[in-house]
């Protein structure tokens, strides 16, 4: 049985490419670390070294060198340099760009197939979810009793820092990188993406801003949370800069992955798919991608705007020269807030998806889950200073800040009508992926309903920089989204390897980590409620009972992500084989073969309607 | 027609489970929240707490709702035969249902709404405190200092007299900090070059704790010192017993 | 695959799993900076009032010293990774509980004006003084101080203790002593005394901002363990 990873190995047969054939990772890393020397050298001779900013501008340059070096060492601009000059790609070049007879090989070169780049998705975002959850761990041990363990405060802080942002750019990916790459083309009934070029782009910006968060940690760290909040931004040390430079290296990814997603559903579409024949998966990236293009350059302008703040004496963000901290606290969540639904809603519709495939019903409501998620996007530009209700800064606003977030409860129980909708009198098949979407309707409506209790500024005032806010986003990302990427995992593996994920490790699995996830995050609720700041590297004697049930129960979950690990890596490699549409599901990517055809499709399909025609015939009899 | 007859089956159970659910969860609802929560030493934080009974109390029916349906889903209408189960009915919508849905939460919205803007209005007020007082706090990394204007008092733990309406003046010298005083249920942040201020009247004499919440650095954590609230005739004895620091 | 077979791989990659964490954490909490405890001197028993009463406690002496460079010798050949960051000489104190500490500083380093004149005032010693250079004070020039010895706890872990002495700036211009790889002027010394009372570990930094960076100068030395920070356990 051969899986998509093991094409018939005539590498020699492989044509065209020219110096594609001979770029990859290790040269991509190679130049990354060449350029960034050089810029090293070339800033330490020119820039003034005894000048307070010489550290930051110093390790800033370095930063942007390793990124342009990568990109040149893996070839990222090739296609555009040999457009340039006249020698543009011809279709033997387009063919080996999209990894044709290249075997395995193809998964590490600069590979424009989509369902290549949905693989190296998934391999990174499982990097990006054991390095935030190694730190994580760290955490938690730390905290398990008061007092100082094994890191100091310094340490300590560094560690939630990196923690944050890392969970948060590994949550973003997770279920629109994978998945909006591998399935979205064939599920709209397209050959590619849009833009093949740029999907590689995306994916290997990505993996060329890893090395720049987590080296942050490595040349002193940074003390301010994810949030990285001026002015303390501004008195941390070098660290800082990568992190920065980490940030806006992942905007430019995100965002070009973002066009590519619309620009690919808007125009790719094959004949009769019609915009309300679309998967409701597809509503939820694009609706997802856009908000991102609406939000995320605002990470990158408040970034940008930090960086410049530490290496060139501005003071957009310094009170003592006429700046203020508050600019960078509304630019960040004018991010802020979006991008959590830019998290969500992926996760959202790729629950939907399966519930409709598990319950053998069509989407309840269909117009409705589409408005409700566009209503959700659209609302949440317009709730972020319910960050910044103590912030001093506009007393005033509180009221209307607190409509706004109280009215996204809406949209927010649509989903819920939906999926209960669409389980309604169904044939609840009880297969893996299903497990998970029972646990996020339980997590959820927990990450939910304390989302409101926090939109209510008396609350807030009490619960606001406490444990109670970091329970209720863990619930939110943890319980629901990360249970969404996994259940998206197991759906779309055997489509992806030609394998089931294993059940009984999967099963294992699932019951560690939703446990896992109440003990933990029921307990931190307590741990908030009596008064436990977060950010905390050690507190009070009244929290040492909730904080050593926290701490247990990370363990709890810790066990339950190795067993995933493990039933991936086991079914990957001799999985039991899955055929090519195991769960009878409409959608176009299970109506293509296993392994998926270079192409995607022989010859286009002509959609006569959408893909939840379960219980027709039945109507019809 | 035998659809009419499925659905009013599963209602009727579905709403036995939802009702003991919704009991569970009032009971939890009134009882838990004072007993989590730190004493209250102000009406804010009496109004906070009363404020998160409410809202749990609206929560709790909505809550058993979901869940409800989902056990009942998982419990009824389970596939426990071989292979893929057969298709279920082609339900694609329920205008009706939709309708009530979208309606009954827009309007469980407006009333939590119209709650909290009552309640923050109150809040703002600072409360019902006689004689009003300002007191200046100063956050730093990473120790708080509190000063009396008029006075020559400056201290590192907050003393302050009972029922009286004080107002704080925060600003830092630094970073941002956030200045909360857990039992009473204010929070501001100490932001450098301005000043913030909130107000509240402490009702209930006693020790409390002084928190910072806005990450500040190495010793974020240990930004945390005491507030004693004292009778008015203890605080005028404790105002003129301290040296003159400021 | 069988129960079986499930159940020993799921158990095989969490112990697996767990052993590579508690290695990573091990190397780490070994990798950390950690400076040799330095133990206040036994001086025998003493009388103090307390409250009115006369009481028989402890007696014990530490003496520490800030510095205007790393050279001094504790942190490393060449002053370790910041040769130029001032300096306290110990960030790991150790004292009894229960006892009556008698603090000598020692301080070298030059200063300025403090951003918060609060810290110009000396808290929560024996009668309230701090002793500098053989004078008996409360309060020192705002605009003239080195350095603070800021100490602190969680209220409700530890008996509840602040203390902070400011330390005045040294206007010595000549370095005639050698500590270490450094030249230091004579110090300017300021001795006070409090008392412990339970077990607990405090933390302790000073208030100046000596430190790097534009805000209010709490970074680097201010903000980096081993520093201008440090804790001080009570056994």
């Amino acid at each position: 049985m051969t899986t998509t990873l093991e094409h018939t190995p005539t590498k020699g047969a492989a044509r065209g490419g020219g110096i594609m054939r001979r770029l990859n990772f290790l040269t991509g890393i190679i130049g990354g670390v060449l350029v960034a020397a050089l810029f090293y050298v070339i800033a330490r001779e020119t820039l003034d070294q005894g000048s307070r900013t010489f550290v930051d501008t110093l390790t800033t340059l370095t930063g942007v060198g390793w990124v342009i070096g990568f990109w040149l060492g893996i070839g990222a601009f090739t296609g555009v340099g040999r457009w340039f000059i006249g020698k543009d790609q011809n279709h033997d070049d387009e063919m080996y760009l999209a990894g044709k007879d290249l075997g395995r090989a193809r998964y590490w070169k600069y590979t424009t197939d989509h369902k290549v780049v949905g693989v190296q998705y998934v391999i990174v975002t499982m990097v990006l979810l054991a390095a935030g959850g190694i730190l994580a761990m760290a955490l938690r041990t730390e905290l398990i009793t008061p007092g100082a363990h094994f890191v100091n405060p310094q340490i300590y802080n560094a560690f939630i820092s990196v923690h944050g942002m890392v969970m948060i750019v590994a949550l973003i990916v997770a279920v629109a990188g994978p998945w909006a790459n591998f399935v979205v083309p064939i599920m709209v009934g397209a050959r590619d993406m849009a833009f093949p070029r740029l999907n590689a782009l995306s994916l290997w910006t990505l993996v060329a801003a890893i090395p720049l968060l987590l080296g942050s940690l490595c040349i002193g760290g940074l003390s301010m949370g994810w949030v990285t909040q001026a002015p303390i931004s501004e008195q941390a040390g070098p660290g800082m800069d990568l992190f920065a430079l980490a940030i806006i290296t992942f905007a430019v990814s995100t965002t070009v992955a973002g066009v590519n997603t619309i620009c690919t559903v808007l125009t790719m579409r094959t004949k009769g798919m019609t915009l309300e024949r679309l998967p409701i998966f597809v509503w939820s990236s694009i609706i997802a991608a856009g908000l991102g293009l609406y939000a995320f350059p605002f990470f990158l302008v408040v970034m940008a705007l930090n960086i410049v703040d530490r290496t060139t004496g501005t003071s957009f963000f310094i009170a003592s020269g006429g700046g203020t901290g508050w600019l960078q606290e509304n630019l960040f969540w004018l991010m802020g807030h979006p991008e959590v639904y830019v998290i969500l809603l992926p996760a959202v519709g790729a629950l939907l998806e399966i519930t409709t495939v598990f319950s053998r019903k069509p989407l309840f409501s269909y117009r409705t889950a589409v408005g409700g998620m566009a209503a959700l996007a659209g609302l949440s530009v317009l709730v972020w200073a319910h960050h910044m209700f103590q912030t001093g800064w506009a007393p005033t606003l509180g009221g209307p800040f607190m409509l706004t977030t109280e009215l996204i409860s809406i949209p927010t129980g649509i989903v819920f009508l939906v999926i209960l909708g669409t389980l309604w009198r169904g044939n609840i098949w009880m297969k893996l992926p299903m497990y998970w979407v029972f646990g996020f309707v339980f997590d959820f409506l927990i990450g939910g309903v304390t989302g409101i209790y926090l939109s209510d500024i008396p609350v807030d005032n009490q619960m606001h920089g406490t444990m109670f806010v970091v329970a209720h986003f863990h619930y939110v990302f943890v319980g629901s989204v990360l249970f969404g990427a996994i259940a998206a995992l197991c759906f779309w593996f055997p489509k992806m390897t030609g394998r089931f994920l294993d059940e009984k490790l999967g099963k294992i699995s699932f019951w560690l980590t939703f446990v896992g996830v109440q003990v933990t995050f029921l307990s931190m609720f307590v741990s908030g409620l009596r008064g436990m700041p977060r950010r905390y590297a050690s507190y009070a004697i009244i929290f040492e009972h909730t904080n050593f049930i926290s701490t247990i129960g990370a363990y709890i979950i810790m066990a339950g992500m190795l067993v995933l690990l493990a039933a991936i890596i086991q079914s990957w490699r001799s999985g039991e084989p899955s055929g090519p549409n195991p769960w009878s599901s409409k959608t176009l990517e299970w109506l293509v073969p296993t392994p998926v055809p270079l192409e995607n499709f022989e010859v286009l399909p002509v959609i006569t309607s959408d893909p939840y025609t379960y219980g027709e015939e039945l109507v019809n009899s | 027609m035998a659809t009419n007859n499925d659905n009013k089956k599963a209602i009727y159970s579905i709403f036995w489970i939802w009702l003991v659910i919704t009991i569970v969860g009032v009971l939890i609802s009134i009882k838990a929240p004072a007993w989590l929560m730190p004493t209250s030493a102000s009406s804010t934080m009496h109004l906070v707490i009363e404020t998160i009974v409410v809202f749990s109390v609206a929560a709790a029916p909505v809550a058993a709702l979901v869940y409800a349906v989902a056990l009942y889903a998982l419990v009824k209408w389970r596939w426990r035969g071989e292979g893929v189960p057969p298709d279920g009915p082609n339900l694609r919508n329920n205008s009706t249902l939709t309708a009530v849905w979208i309606v009954s939460s827009t309007m469980l919205t407006i009333f939590l709404l119209i709650w909290g803007l009552a309640a923050l209005a109150v809040d703002e007020g600072g409360g019902n405190g006689k004689n009003p007082m300002t007191v200046d706090v100063t956050g730093q990394q990473w120790a708080w200092s509190f000063t009396y204007p008029g006075t020559h008092v400056a201290s590192n733990e907050l003393y302050l007299p009972v029922n009286d309406k004080i107002t704080f003046n925060v600003t830092s010298k630094d970073v941002v900090h956030g200045f909360w005083i857990v039992q009473m249920g204010v929070k501001v942040n100490a932001n450098p070059g301005v000043s913030t201020s909130v107000s509240v009247t402490p009702d209930k004499i006693g020790t409390y704790d002084i928190r910072c919440t806005e990450i500040c650095g190495l010793y974020h954590a240990y930004m945390v010192t005491r507030v004693h609230v004292l009778s008015d005739a203890a605080f005028s004895k404790w105002l003129s017993s301290q040296p003159s620091r400021a | 695959m069988s129960r079986v077979r499930a159940m020993v791989i799921a158990l095989v990659s969490i112990v697996s799993g767990g052993i590579v964490m508690a290695l990573m954490g091990f190397g780490l909490a070994s990798a950390a900076p950690h400076q040799t405890p330095q133990y206040a001197k036994d001086l025998g028993m003493t009388t103090v009032t307390v409250g009115g009463k006369s009481v028989s406690m402890k007696h014990v002496a530490l003496t520490i010293g800030t510095y205007p460079d790393s050279m001094f010798g504790v942190h490393g050949a060449g002053g370790g990774p910041h040769p130029d960051w001032v300096s306290y000489s110990s960030s790991n104190l150790v004292v009894p509980a229960h006892s009556l500490v008698t603090m000598t500083i020692n301080q070298y380093d030059s200063g300025g004006p403090l951003n918060n004149p609060f810290f110009a005032n000396v808290f929560g010693t024996v009668g309230g003084t701090a002793t500098i250079d053989g004078k008996v004070v409360t309060k020192v020039d705002p605009s003239a101080v080195g350095h603070t010895f800021t100490l602190r706890g969680i209220p409700q872990n530890t008996t509840p203790l602040f203390v902070s002495v400011p330390l005045p700036e040294n206007f010595a211009t000549d370095t005639p002593l050698t500590i270490g790889e450094g030249q230091y002027s004579k110090p300017v010394v300021v001795t006070f005394s409090f008392m412990t009372g339970s077990k607990g570990v405090y933390n302790w930094n000073c208030e100046f901002p000596c430190g790097g960076s534009r805000i209010g100068q709490f970074g680097e030395a201010m903000s980096t363990y081993g520093y201008m920070s440090g804790t001080l356990t009570v056994k």
